[in-house]
C-alpha cells in the first residue's frame, strides 16, 4: 500500500468516527435551563426534541459545587458555587435520560426526548 | 483437593454471591438505582460502554493464566492502563505490559521464573448503537493493539504485534438488574522469535455473559467463551479450540473506584493430533482476572 492511499484511509476512517459529531454540531442545539438549589434539580424533569442536540445551563444556586452527572447521556461537569454550567450533548433518539448530582446521588433528574 | 489461584477467585466470588443472595433486594428497589456503565461488568467479556466525556481512569488490570498438560504452569500479564472519553462516541486507552512468568517441567516450554516489563498497547473503542430507554441493546466496535517484548505463553524474548479486533454488545434484560453481555473476537499475531523464526497466528472466538446487579454497587454473573485457535491469519490452519466458563463478580467500591474478579476454567476442549481431554497446548487450564480502577 502507497504512503498517499494508506493517508487517505486513515483520513476516511477518522472523518466516519466524527460524523456523528460533526452532524450534531450543524443541527441547531434545545436549550435547557435547570436550577441546583438546595440539594435538588429544579425542574427535576425536562423535556427536548429528537434528533436535535441539547445544551444544558445549570445554575448552581447552593453554596457549595455539584457534579452533573449522566451515564445514559455520556456526559459530566462540575459546576462551582454559585455558578453556572454550560453541557453539550449530542443529538439524541427519543427515550428518557437520567441525569444526578455526583457528589449528592439524592439529586436526581430526568431529560425526556420525543 | 489443592487450592489454586482459580479456585480461591472462584470460592471468594461464590462466597460473595451467597452473602448477597441470602438477602434479596426487592423488586421495584432496582428501579431508584442509579445506571450502570456496563464495559466492566461480566469478567472477561467486555461490555458495551466507553464511559462519559472527559471522564479519565487509571488501571491495573491483571490476568494470571494457570496450568498446562504437565508441569507447573503460571503466567501473568498486567496492563498499567490510562483510559479516557474524548467524545460521546469515542474512548481511547493505553499503558504499559508487565508480564511474570513461573515454569517448571512443561512439555515445549522452557523452565522460567521471571518478572519482565512485557511491552505496551492501546485500545480504540467506537460506541456504534447506543442504549436507549426504549433499545436496550448496545454495540461497540473495538481494536486493539498491542506489542511486547515478552511472549505472553512461554516468557522468552520475541517481537510480538498482536491487532485485537472485537465487538462489544451488551442487553439490559431488565431495568438496572440484568445485563447480558455478548463478544466477538479475532485476534491475528506476528511473533519474530530470537531464534529468527517467524510465526504468524489467530485466534477467533466469542463469549457469552448474564450478570444480575445484587446491590447499587455489586454484581455477580457467569459467563461462557469459545476460542479457536489457528496457525495463520486466514482461519485456514485450525489446530484447536476450548470452551471456558466461569464465575464473574464487579464490586464499586466509591463512585470513583471499582474492581472486577473473573475466573474461567477449561471444561471442553480439543487439540488436532492429539487424542487427549481439553486443549492445554493453545489455551490454559484456569484463568483469573482481577482489574482495580480508579476515575478521576
Amino acid at each position: 500500500m502507497t504512503g498517499k492511499k494508506r493517508k487517505l484511509i486513515l483520513a476516511a476512517a477518522c472523518a466516519v468516527a466524527m460524523l456523528p459529531i460533526s452532524v450534531a454540531q450543524a443541527q441547531q442545539a434545545t436549550e435547557v435551563q435547570l436550577t441546583y438549589t438546595g440539594g435538588q434539580f429544579q425542574p427535576n424533569e425536562v423535556r427536548a426534541p429528537a434528533d436535535k442536540p441539547v445544551v444544558f445551563r445549570i445554575k448552581n444556586l447552593d453554596g457549595k459545587a455539584m457534579e452533573f452527572e449522566s451515564k445514559s447521556l455520556r456526559v459530566e461537569k462540575v459546576v462551582a458555587a454559585k455558578s453556572e454550567g454550560v453541557v453539550n450533548v449530542r443529538a439524541l433518539k427519543p427515550g428518557r435520560y437520567e441525569f444526578f448530582d455526583d457528589f449528592n446521588d439524592k439529586a436526581r433528574g430526568a431529560l425526556v426526548v420525543q | 483437593m489443592r487450592a489454586t489461584p482459580g479456585r480461591t477467585c472462584g470460592l471468594v466470588i461464590c462466597t460473595f454471591a451467597a452473602l448477597h443472595c441470602s438477602r434479596p433486594a426487592r423488586a421495584d428497589e432496582a428501579q431508584s438505582w442509579l445506571e450502570i456503565e456496563t464495559k466492566y461488568i461480566f469478567g472477561f467479556t467486555t461490555g458495551s460502554g466507553i464511559g462519559i466525556e472527559g471522564e479519565k481512569e487509571f488501571t491495573v488490570d491483571s490476568i494470571g493464566r494457570f496450568g498446562k498438560r504437565d508441569g507447573r504452569y503460571a503466567a501473568t500479564e498486567t496492563k498499567y492502563e490510562y483510559e479516557f472519553t474524548p467524545s460521546q462516541f469515542v474512548q481511547i486507552e493505553f499503558g504499559a505490559l508487565g508480564s511474570t512468568h513461573n515454569i517448571r517441567g512443561v512439555t515445549d516450554l522452557d523452565d522460567r521464573n521471571q518478572v519482565a516489563f512485557a511491552g505496551g498497547f492501546a485500545e480504540f473503542r467506537y460506541l456504534a448503537i447506543e442504549r436507549t430507554s426504549n433499545n436496550p441493546l448496545s454495540v461497540t466496535l473495538a481494536f486493539e493493539p498491542n506489542a511486547r517484548l515478552i511472549d505472553e505463553t512461554g516468557g522468552a524474548h520475541v517481537h510480538n504485534y498482536e491487532f485485537e479486533t472485537s465487538i462489544n454488545a451488551d442487553l439490559e434484560l431488565l431495568r438496572n438488574r440484568l445485563y447480558a453481555g455478548f463478544n466477538l473476537l479475532y485476534e491475528p499475531e506476528y511473533t519474530h522469535t530470537l531464534a529468527d523464526e517467524t510465526i504468524r497466528e489467530s485466534t477467533l472466538g466469542g463469549s457469552a455473559a448474564l450478570s444480575v446487579r445484587l446491590t447499587p454497587g455489586v454484581l455477580i454473573g457467569a459467563e461462557a467463551w469459545y476460542l479457536r485457535h489457528y496457525d495463520d491469519f486466514g482461519l485456514s490452519a485450525f489446530t484447536g479450540d476450548a470452551l471456558l466458563v466461569g464465575p464473574t463478580l464487579y464490586v464499586q467500591f466509591t463512585p470513583k473506584s471499582f474492581m472486577v474478579a473473573a475466573w474461567n476454567t477449561q471444561v471442553w476442549g480439543r487439540e488436532v493430533g492429539n487424542p487427549q481431554p481439553l486443549n492445554l497446548a493453545e489455551f490454559q487450564r484456569n484463568r483469573v482476572r482481577l482489574k482495580f480502577a480508579w476515575e478521576f
